[in-house]
């Protein structure tokens, strides 16, 4: 989307490779892959560093993006004769580089949306330059997920203009001499910010790192699905390799089982990949410093897209209430709640007012009970304890939804299929609901969040040239019930004005009944055309 | 960031249109008849013709009397960008190829390949974006180069320079000379007393001879209190038939001192210099309601601008008005005038090409080319005899 018709158009380029080295990889330790396949073009420095290569740090993705862009680009090779680098080898030296020169887990604390693909993230960045300069073409956090020297920052710059020698003409880039700003300004910037030696990685790396083997409690949401919670057992194979498996329940009962792998990087990022029923997940989470707790998302590996907002706990024999299914309880109604957690053991105590009229059933891991919550039951946040452990503000009482907030506020969605070579991309949506608070007026502090509530959807044009252009009816079809959009079919479509395809702009909006009288809530949603490549860093 | 709104609105309607050829491309384009050249045609009085490039790799003459293509030679290479300048006998095309690098020059009489130059060399990679031209007496060819020095482990962007070539040598020519030149070039051109005009952030004006550059036209650089920082980015150099370089510019213009975009008015402008007399304008010539990615003059009445892209809209530049505007079929990115500038060809995008009544913005009729889409080739047309 952010890119300007000459950056499309340079796509197609093929370029004159250097062929003139030839690299034969062999199948053993990653030391020995890297001498026989990276020196040559790179050289080999005192203390077994390489030129470039020792001077940067980077995620296991990006890793994963450098290396395949050495094979791509610059033909490392198997042999004398052109056969890719094997899964596994880019694997091996993924998995050596990210441990070495990797990130802390301070340094990319702030960036784990593009990690987690949860593409519809805003970007705010504290710099109006580098936004323009560095994450007009992709996210910020592409760069902000690096750290190098300031000469490595320089060789990037010049491998881009290099490459992309349309930087310097597209929109945001010619409106400025691109390559002076970004060798005088930007270079420095990023080495001041995004540094190849930090404390926190210095002293990650002295750091015991945390031991993940064992079972795990899940507990996530799914837009589109609801509420979602599991067990994951995971047995070490070998170092930082594990064997999972995996059985989870929606809200609405569907089930979620199955098995798979998972690899741990620089000794907290954890990567799986998990056969779950009939399809195929990933999960990209990152671990805390105890061991315990790991937290990030569960996607679909060919609908990145569609995923679960997962966090996993460690059941250590320790008891604890991680979350109530749904989190939320309307004063004077009954509703049947379930207690997620870990070694769950001893009496259920919730605030007063609320009166536990039944408990269904429960186990070590889960508690199901039917409360009762009084007519009169003040507005609030409020704790429940099951024995020993207790859940701060784990379940809201609330009287009437004044608002509704459409999450996210702003997505995109991508037009696909029709016989191309790119999936749609959807968007699904969720509402949140807000209570007015004690001062019965929404919109001040005391707001109070509700949580995801359930919604009937529709879409409208976003405006006067969406109407025009009648989005509405080509972008695509709003599930009413779920909140999951499906854009129409990619390419051009005859029927449209100037045979355009079928983008669009649209409001999205969520209705909650309350009595006789809707609450809604809008959002926005781009519909627009497919991104050609898809890499694991946009 | 002053540009925010509008850069988002063309960078929608790009990848919009963008798709659609891309699209078309990959299903395969309709097909059309191709009359090919019958040995001995009669010699006539000048009549205009057109030479366009499309994919995978045609160079088309089309005769624009009959609205027949007189002859479709082969590129060596691929089409994109398919720049196309034509010898001031228009004889020769020299054709910007294979992905910005290359240039051929083509022989459209007979097809023959009489000039190549391949840029790059050794480990040095050079991309040139649309800009080319040729010198008035049909001895030099210019390009505006990209250098960038790929090492075995970085790669080391150059500076960017003018290479002139000698079109007498023929295939596998080499520069004769090279002179430092401004970067973020696109189009050029020559005037009748052979300077060169550079369409970077500013216009520059190079004495070929010696390489000496001077400003002709203060763009970017500008510095108005009353409007914004002009934005152009054009990869066709036309104007021939109205003797011009022209490019177009978007602007804004602020109420007050406030600079408050909001309430500024959008404009098109556009960038010209008169390739007879060397004399350089700029001015605003109507609101900016649409992106629009190529205009001209009208040959004979620079007052009258015409500008393309999903509308093909007729302007008068002193009154500041838009005077007519039609919807086109699908978007054409490139516009040309026949040399008396009775009608208008609109080329690029697809692979056909639409002509239509000058005065009237009536359509006259379609030119299917056989082959892949235009893309972002420039037509270029001319009156000679064949
Ligand atoms: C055929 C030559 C060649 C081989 C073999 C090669 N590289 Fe490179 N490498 C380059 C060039 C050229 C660049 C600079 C251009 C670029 O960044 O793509 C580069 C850049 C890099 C960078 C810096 C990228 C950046 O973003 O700044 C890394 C890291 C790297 N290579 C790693 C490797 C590894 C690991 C191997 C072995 C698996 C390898 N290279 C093999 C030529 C090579
Ligand atoms: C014109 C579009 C564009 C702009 C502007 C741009 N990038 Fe990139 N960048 C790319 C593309 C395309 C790639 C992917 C290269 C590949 O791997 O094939 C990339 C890759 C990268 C990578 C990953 C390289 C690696 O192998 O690790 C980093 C880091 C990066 N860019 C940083 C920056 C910085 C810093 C800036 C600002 C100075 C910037 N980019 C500006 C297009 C752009």
């Amino acid at each position: 989307m952010r890119k300007h018709l000459l950056i499309s158009l340079f796509h197609g380029v093929v370029l004159t490779l250097l062929s003139s080295f030839a690299f034969s990889i062999q199948a053993g330790s990653p030391e020995q892959i890297i001498r026989n396949n990276c020196v040559g073009c790179h050289i080999p420095e005192s203390d077994d560093k390489l030129s470039r290569i020792s001077y940067q740090r980077r995620t296991p993705e990006g890793w994963e993006m450098t290396i395949a862009r050495m094979q791509l680009m610059h033909h490392v090779r198997i042999s004398d004769q052109e056969i890719p680098i094997s899964d596994e080898i880019i694997q091996k030296l993924v998995k050596y580089f990210a441990d070495r020169q990797g990130l802390a887990p301070s340094e990319s604390a702030n960036y784990r949306y593009i990690l987690e693909r949860r593409l519809n993230v805003v970007e705010q960045h504290p710099d109006a330059e580098f936004a323009v300069m560095c994450a007009r073409c992709h996210s910020g956090a592409r760069v902000a997920l690096q750290r190098r020297t300031e000469q490595e920052w320089r060789h990037l710059v010049h491998f881009h203009l290099g490459q992309f020698p349309t930087s310097e003409y597209s929109a945001g880039g010619r409106d400025r001499n691109w390559f002076e700003v970004a060798l005088n300004n930007t270079v420095p910037y990023l080495a001041k910010h995004y540094p190849l030696k930090t404390q926190a990685w210095t002293e990650w790396q002295k750091v015991k790192k945390p031991q993940l083997e064992g079972s795990w409690r899940l507990i996530g949401n799914q837009p589109g699905k609801g509420d979602f919670q599991g067990v994951m057992t995971a047995i070490e194979t070998e170092k930082d390799n594990y064997k999972l498996s995996v059985s989870g329940y929606y809200a609405n009962g569907d089930s979620l089982t199955g098995e798979g792998s998972a690899i741990v990087y620089t000794g907290y990022e954890w990567r799986s990949t998990l056969t779950l029923d009939t399809q195929v997940f990933n999960q990209v989470m990152a671990a805390n410093g105890h061991g315990d707790e790991m937290s990030g998302r569960m996607f679909l590996r060919d609908h990145e897209e569609t995923g679960i907002q997962l966090s996993a706990t460690k059941m250590d024999g320790k008891s604890r209430v991680l979350g109530v299914m749904p989190n939320h309880i309307k004063a004077g109604t009954e509703q049947t709640l379930r207690l997620v957690g870990t070694a769950l053991a001893g009496d259920i105590v919730l605030a007063k007012g609320l009166m536990i009229t039944d408990t269904v059933s429960r186990d070590s891991e889960n508690i199901l009970l039917k409360v009762k919550a009084a007519k009169d039951l003040a507005v609030g946040n409020t704790d429940i304890k099951v024995g020993n452990s207790r859940l701060m503000n784990g379940l809201v009482v609330y009287d009437q939804v004044s608002h509704l907030e459409v999450e996210p506020s702003y997505a995109v969605a991508r037009v696909g299929d029709n016989g191309g070579a790119t999936r749609k991309t959807l968007a699904s949506f969720q509402a949140v609901g807000y209570s007015a608070g004690v001062d019965g007026k929404p919109g001040t502090e005391d707001d109070l969040r509700i949580g995801y509530l359930p919604a009937q959807w529709s879409v409208r044009a976003f405006n006067a040239q969406a109407e025009k252009d009648q989005d509405v009816h080509f972008a695509g079809k709003m599930n009413k019930n779920t909140g999951i959009f499906t854009p129409a079919a990619a390419g051009p479509n005859p029927k449209r004005k100037y045979s355009t395809n079928n983008a669009g702009n649209l409001a999205v909006i969520a209705t909650v009944q309350q009595g006789d009288k809707s609450v809604t809530g809008t959002g926005q949603l781009l519909v627009t055309v497919q991104r050609w490549n898809n890499p694991p860093i946009r | 960031m002053r540009m925010t709104k509008l850069m988002i609105f063309l960078t929608n309607l790009s990848a919009r249109s963008l798709l659609i050829s891309t699209v078309m491309l990959m299903v395969g384009c309709s097909q059309a008849v191709t009359k090919t050249d019958p040995d001995g045609y009669p010699k006539a009085a000048p009549k205009d013709y057109m030479v366009i490039v499309n994919r995978p790799n045609r160079v088309n003459l089309i005769d624009l009397t009959t609205n027949q293509i007189v002859r479709s030679c082969q590129l060596p290479g691929t089409a994109a960008p398919g720049t196309v300048v034509m010898s001031p006998d228009n004889r020769i095309a020299y054709i910007l190829a294979d992905h910005f690098s290359n240039v051929y020059g083509v022989n459209i009489d007979n097809c023959e390949l009489v000039f190549s130059a391949f840029q790059s060399y050794a480990n040095i990679r050079i991309r040139s974006l649309a800009s080319i031209a040729i010198s008035p007496d049909g001895k030099s060819l210019y390009t505006h180069q990209n250098p960038v020095r790929l090492l075995s482990d970085h790669f080391e962007v150059m500076d960017t320079r003018i290479a002139v070539y000698n079109t007498a040598d023929g295939l596998k020519a080499q520069p004769v000379k090279t002179y430092p030149a401004p970067r973020q070039v696109t189009i050029m051109a020559t005037d009748k007393n052979g300077t060169l005009y550079l369409g970077a952030p500013d216009i520059y004006a190079m004495n070929p001879n010696t390489g000496e550059t001077r400003l002709a036209i203060k763009s970017r650089g500008l510095e108005t209190p009353h409007f914004s920082q002009r934005d152009s980015l054009t990869v066709w150099p036309i104007g021939s038939v109205s003797n011009e370089f022209i490019r177009m510019y978007t602007t804004a213009r602020y109420q007050d001192e406030t600079q408050d975009i909001d309430k500024a008015k959008w404009l098109w402008g556009y960038e010209r210099i008169d390739l007879t007399t060397g004399e350089a304008e700029s001015r605003e010539f109507g609101p900016l309601e649409v992106v629009l990615f190529t205009g001209m003059t009208r040959p004979g009445d620079k007052n009258q601008m015409y500008a393309v892209l999903t509308q093909l809209k007729k302007y008068d530049v002193s009154r500041q008005q838009e005077l007519m505007s039609v919807d086109l079929e699908h978007t054409y990115y490139c516009l040309n005038f026949s040399t008396d500038g009775s009608k208008i060809y609109l080329a690029g995008t697809f692979n056909d090409i639409a002509i239509y009544d000058a005065d009237t913005l009536q359509k006259l009729g379609n030119i299917q080319l056989t082959g892949g889409d235009m893309s972002m080739s420039t037509p270029q047309i001319f009156a000679r005899e064949i």
